[in-house]
């Protein structure tokens, strides 16, 4: 008997002429030639075939197992984060840059979104945090806490900063931003409740160890990796393709994170301002946010009847508050079985119930029948585990629905009171510290000792004078 | 401002006149844009084409491929085909890896193409870059009106999220715990039965779930078992009712009820029977088994369709005929599973009976010649039939119905065929070891006895082997042997340290189980094909003409009680509590003796 | 959704409110961090497959975010039987024992065979070509001595928060593992 050809690589591996017939011997065409071996060979038959005894001192091969990325990376990846955000909290108040953020959201682009692949992602941590409040059983690497804190610590002290440039999402979003177009107040209101509504269905479905349901639909992280399921880069190519003119939607009307980010922001100590001088009201800035976040000044010009109005209306809202919740809690029960439905467990016990009777298929078996055949081996303990499930997702499914009552009624209070704002600021919850608007105020660039202001742009010190057409 | 380009927004801000340079730069990052533009629609367009291409058409699934090698196999010196199969398989290969390098390098182009295109746009905008020129307002800001339209479209719009919940919930079903369709079938399934998923080892013994009960031994552990009776003044007999289908197995009992199998070429059945009345519970025909060959295989009368006897874990009973068909039934009588191992090759058609370990059923499949390489043994899940493990068996054809039994710590199976005695792993199926030495047709099952595991090799010799060796212990792990009226039918049986063989023309021999010597002989001069039984110290004995016998299990030979019963006993009987149940040809009889 | 405090007139009320709020942010989100951090490890987890509950679906080689999957084909060849009729290498019932292309069951030709001495065969695994489709494990497990098994390959794997394969998996073998031990690997066969 001869050794086969040595085949490697794909054109060499199995090719017509590698894998021609070569035959030396002429076997009984069924396993018996095996069993010829085996027992021949029967000295400690513990395995159906023993290992043989190389007469030839035939070494064997090891097994490889490739290490992934070290360790140490991971607080490598940490450290990243904590400089960036300092950076960007830096570039924000300090310096005041656009071109700086630019720069740091090309580098946390390149690092977090294309190197580190969009995984660790604060984002995502979210459902990690979650899983562990309500999975005893499950560890959060110091990473992914540190992904999750971080951030949010630092919103509430300099508002939205990672967003800024830090994160690889908003960066991706922030440069196609090219021809950026106004959303109407009323669609902006009334899409900003969704990043609250997709956080609570995000930490229902990891809570209950269902699914991650912000990591499986994450728009970015195929177009970070480079690939991924058909339907997802072409949601995330769409998104970009949109984002093109409607700035950041992911960041503004989905991220489950910003929606943290922004309730952290809405209290925090210092606030983005479009300048740190006085506004003058020149109205210059008025249409330089992309986002929609800078709010002109607002005067309460009202008579003491429609106060009465307006009154009378804050008031049945907040009233409504409570009807709205046990409502929607109560259609977030409705909902407990399209949220059981993505619980591999649940679902999968669903079909156990149904199929009880009938007899197990043979022959090739889908991963279904075998998933069957596994819930089977232990029927009554699987079935019984599910349940266990099924009432947590229940209960989870009820609070979820409570939460999206409660967002859409404190939406509807916070609509009806009055603000007043002096001057043309950004508002802390929505300001994305893209720090656009800063080179929109004279003021500012007489701050900075205009004209050599400009100097900071490049260009070769002609873009101001562009054509008047 | 109002109505008036204005020259200047800021002192020392020229807007007026645009630069000759800086409109030619300008149209080229213009054209950069567009031509960057097209490179990217382009460009996704073929990826998208190319994926949802391949996405149709699986390449590693051929279809063709599969065709291909079913032709080859049915015509397998088609050298035409072979080349066939080698071609397609190449060029298979040759377009799934080159899609895959192609997806590869495409999504770094289409990446390029979309920084390039951003770039060229945006330094197009800072040629387009127009001043801010906020007009006047003609009326104040309707910061009310603003805030009204918010509102409605913030409560529209939960609204609209909320019905999306509302509607999934409605589509997929609540979960609720408390629906009335998955509660039952919950308490349904923790039923004391099925909850206690595999049945106690002293309930295994109590009752009689396979051909000669637990282990296989032959040994009952039931208490006052019949010593006496008498068919014609009917004085012990329970009840007596007629063999509802031809068939040489045993009766197996599993609390208060006993199954038996029966049936011909035309149609073959499971029966139970409550043991205290002998009334039919239910009959199930086995039929329409799945992947059966439609041909009933030819099986000599002396064996017949249903030689094998049932089996029963507690929890369901299974049964095989000379046809392969294998199938299960709840003790209710429902069918749970069944799939065929036929045709089977075997010349006298299949006896092998069939036995239960833990929720396995295990299924001895000896067929043909050794060389044909079909016969296996099987471990299948009792609930569901699938083959948990299966292990080929390099012998021929054999009658005999392996013995469980732990042993060396190890659960162990063993089987006999032509040469071997084999035991394998009843966790895996994984061979512990085997003995040479065996001849003829293996009839005789082998029984475990005393630590020692008794194999027949029929008329010829009986080998006692110690069950803790490994690989082939023939020289090392045989403790005795003898050749002294060894069974050629019967099956042998040992308690406490006697080991009793039964030949078919009625020799019944007592050895000593320790070294095999032999203590005495007794010859009835019946012919018996049922396997000597005990029970309670005494040794059962039925002849194929009807005789009964119960002699003492002890050092020296006494007969007990001696009847004459008006039937021929092939089958072997079986015991509980104050019951013995017998099959022979034309009635099934139920014995009792008195509670005590 | 801001507190609705809208006294004009009475800034540092406001700023009270707001100082509060964030001091009270502040503490639950310190609050959260202890109680996960009771729970969280130094150690990043990675995934893996438990080949003792591997049930060769199939679904690794369709289900990994990754166009070809991270998961291959690995073999512990100390427990191979090196068989010259390989049931991981060979279709059921080979035309005959050689490697065309009408006898071997790897779709991919990633398994290769190589002749040891009479009557073995040793068989390795070319990662580049794996897909990761379980058909020889499948074969190898059922009438072999289950050397071949798969693994996740932590060169190839990105490490998703969660991993897509896991979901869909059939035996319910992958699990999150330490990640200075990320490999399962077969020591002994069918699990002994």
């Amino acid at each position: 008997m001869r050794p086969d050809a040595n085949e490697s690589g794909l054109t060499a591996a199995g090719g017509p002429e590698n894998r021609a017939a070569r035959p030396r011997f002429n076997p009984t065409l069924s396993l018996s030639v095996l069993i010829l071996l085996l027992i021949s060979t029967v000295a400690l038959a513990q395995q159906r075939f023993p290992p043989p005894d190389f007469e030839s001192g035939h070494k064997l091969p090891l097994t490889t197992t490739p290490a992934g990325r070290a360790f140490i990376y991971e607080y490598v990846d940490v450290a990243v984060l904590a400089a960036c955000i300092a950076i960007s909290v830096f570039l924000i108040y300090r310096k005041r840059s656009r071109a700086g953020l630019v720069g740091l959201s090309l580098f946390s682009l390149a690092y977090f979104g294309f190197y580190r692949k969009g995984c660790v992602c604060a984002i995502g941590s979210v459902q990690n945090i979650a899983l562990a409040l309500f999975e005893p059983g499950y560890a959060v690497p110091v990473s992914v806490l540190a992904f999750f804190i971080l951030p949010l610590a630092v919103s509430l002290f300099f508002g939205r900063s990672f967003c800024a440039g830090v994160c690889p999402h908003g960066a991706l979003q922030d440069l196609v931003l090219l021809k950026p177009i106004k959303v109407p107040a009323w669609l902006e209101q009334a899409l900003s409740t969704l990043p609250f509504i997709y956080l609570g269905a995000g930490v229902l479905l990891a809570g209950t160890g269902s699914a991650f349901l912000i990591c499986q639909y994450d728009p970015f992280v195929p177009v970070f990796r480079l690939s991924g399921r058909a339907l997802m880069v072409i949601a995330g190519v769409a998104l970009l393709a949109l984002g093109m003119f409607v700035g950041r939607p992911y960041c503004r009307f989905l991220c489950p994170y910003g929606a943290l980010l922004k309730a952290g922001a809405m209290v925090s100590r210092w606030r983005v301002t479009v300048t740190p001088d006085n506004c003058t009201q020149c109205r210059l800035c008025e249409t330089s946010c992309p986002f929609g976040a800078l709010r002109e000044p607002e005067e309460v010009q009202t008579t003491p009847s429609v106060l009465r109005q307006d009154r009378r209306r804050l008031a049945f809202l907040i009233a409504l508050l409570p009807v709205l919740v046990l409502g929607c809690a109560w259609v977030g029960d409705f909902f407990s079985g399209a949220a059981a439905a993505l619980n591999p467990t649940v679902s999968l016990a669903d079909r156990l119930a149904a199929e009880k009777e009938t007899p197990a298929k043979s022959g090739a078996l889908s991963p279904d029948d075998l998933a069957l055949d596994r819930a089977r081996q232990n029927a009554d303990e699987f079935l019984r585990n599910a349940e266990a499930i099924r009432k947590r997702i229940t209960t989870g499914s009820r609070i979820f629905g409570g939460w999206v009552g409660l967002v859409i009624g404190l939406k509807l209070v916070g609509l009806s009171v009055h603000r007043r704002r002096k001057d043309y600021e950004p508002t802390p919850g929505d300001c994305l510290a893209c720090a656009r608007c800063f080179e929109f105020c004279p003021s500012e660039l007489v701050r900075r000792g205009f004209p050599n202001g400009f100097a900071s742009q490049p260009l070769d010190g002609s873009p101001l004078e562009p054509a008047l057409k | 401002m109002q109505n008036q380009r204005p020259k200047t927004i800021l002192p020392g801000l020229d807007f007026a006149t645009p630069k000759p340079r800086l409109n030619s730069m300008h149209t080229g990052w213009q054209r950069v844009r567009f031509i960057s533009g097209v490179f990217i629609l382009l460009a996704a367009a073929a990826m998208l084409i190319e994926n949802l291409a391949s996405a149709t058409l699986d390449p590693l699934k051929s279809p063709k491929l599969a065709a291909l090698k079913d032709k080859l196999r049915q015509n397998p010196a088609d050298e035409s085909v072979k080349q066939e199969i080698r071609q397609l398989d190449l060029q298979l290969r040759a377009d799934y890896f080159g899609r895959l390098s192609r997806s590869g390098s495409g999504v770094y182009l289409l990446l390029g193409g979309g920084a390039v295109f951003v770039l060229a746009w945006s330094q197009c905008n800072r040629f387009e870059k127009k001043p801010p020129m906020p007009q006047p307002r003609t009326e104040p800001l309707d910061t009310a009106g603003i805030a009204r339209t918010a509102r409605w479209s913030a409560g529209v719009g939960g609204a609209a999220v909320t019905a999306v919940l509302l509607v999934l919930g409605l589509v997929t079903g609540k979960a609720r715990t408390d629906s009335p369709v998955k509660d039952s079938q919950i308490s349904g399934s923790q039923t004391p039965a099925a909850s206690q998923a595999v049945s106690s080892e002293e309930e295994l013994k109590r009752n009689w779930p396979r051909f000669r009960g637990q282990g296989g031994n032959g040994v009952s552990e039931a208490k006052n078992i019949p010593q006496s009776w008498d068919t014609k003044t009917g004085s012990g007999i329970a009840w007596k009712t007629p063999v509802p289908a031809p068939g040489f197995n045993s009766p197996v009992i599993w609390r208060g009820n006993f199954f038996i199998s029966g049936g011909d070429a035309a149609r073959r059945e499971v029966f139970c029977y409550e043991c205290s009345t002998g009334k039919l519970v239910w009959r199930q025909p086995v039929e329409n088994v799945p992947g059966a060959p439609t041909k009933v295989p030819e099986v000599p009368e002396t064996t017949g369709y249903a030689a094998p006897s049932v089996a029963t874990d507690g929890q369901r009973v299974y049964a095989i005929f000379a046809t392969g068909d294998v199938a299960a039934f709840t003790l209710e009588g429902k069918p749970v599973w069944s799939r065929s191992f036929g045709p089977l090759k075997n010349p006298y058609g299949h006896a092998t009976s069939l036995l239960t370990w833990k929720d396995r059923l295990i299924v001895l499949l000896d067929q043909g010649e050794s060389e044909d390489g079909k016969s296996k043994l099987y471990a299948l899940d009792g609930r569901t039939g699938k083959t948990v493990w299966e292990t080929p068996r390099k012998v021929g054809a054999s009658w005999a119905t392996p013995v469980t039994f732990e042993a060396a710590g190890e659960a162990q199976v063993v089987a006999l065929a032509i040469p071997w005695a084999i035991s394998y792993g009843l966790k895996d199926g994984v061979e512990l070891w085997r003995v040479e030495g065996l001849n003829g047709e293996v009839t005789p099952s082998p029984a475990f006895a005393q630590g020692l595991v008794l194999v027949p090799s029929p008329s010829e010799k009986l080998f006692a082997i110690r069950p803790d060796g490994h690989g082939d212990v023939t020289k090392t792990q045989v403790a005795w042997s003898t050749e002294e009226n060894v069974p050629d039918v019967t099956s042998p049986v040992g308690t406490g340290d006697l080991v009793f063989t039964l030949t078919t023309p009625g020799v019944l021999t007592c050895l000593e189980a320790k070294d095999g010597k032999k203590l005495w002989e007794h010859d009835f001069e019946m012919e018996c094909h049922a396997s000597p039984s005990i029970a309670e110290g005494r040794v059962y004995l039925f002849g194929q003409k009807g005789t009964a016998i119960i002699t003492e299990a002890g050092r020296q030979f006494k007969e007990l009680f001696r009847t004459e019963m008006p039937d021929m006993f092939h089958a072997s009987p079986a015991f509980v509590d104050n019951t013995m149940i017998l099959r022979g040809s034309t009635n099934l009889w139920g014995i009792v003796s008195p509670p005590k | 959704m801001s507190p609705p405090s809208s006294n004009p007139n009475n800034p540092s009320r406001r700023q009270f409110l707001k100082d509060g709020a964030r001091i009270a942010a502040a503490a639950g989100l310190g609050g959260l961090m202890g109680s996960i951090a009771m729970r969280s490890s130094a150690m990043n987890t990675v995934w893996q497959i438990d080949p003792q509950k591997c049930v060769r679906c199939g679904n690794c080689a369709t289900h990994c975010v990754l166009e070809q999957s991270a998961v291959k084909c690995v073999h512990a060849y100390a427990i191979c039987g090196y068989c010259q009729l390989c049931t991981g290498y060979f279709e059921p019932e080979p035309n005959d024992l050689n490697t065309g292309a009408e006898n071997c069951l790897c779709p991919t030709a990633a398994i290769k065979r190589t002749f040891v001495e009479d009557p073995y065969f040793e068989y390795t695994i070319d990662e580049r070509l794996c897909i990761g489709c379980a058909k020889c494990v499948e074969g190898c497990n059922r009438f072999g001595n289950g050397s071949l098994f798969l693994q996740v390959r932590h060169d190839r794997c990105v490490n998703c928060n969660e991993c897509a394969i896991s979901k869909v998996c059939a035996g319910d073998a992958f699990r999150r593992v330490p990640a200075n031990a990320p490999y399962l690997l077969k020591t002994t066969s069918h699990g002994l």
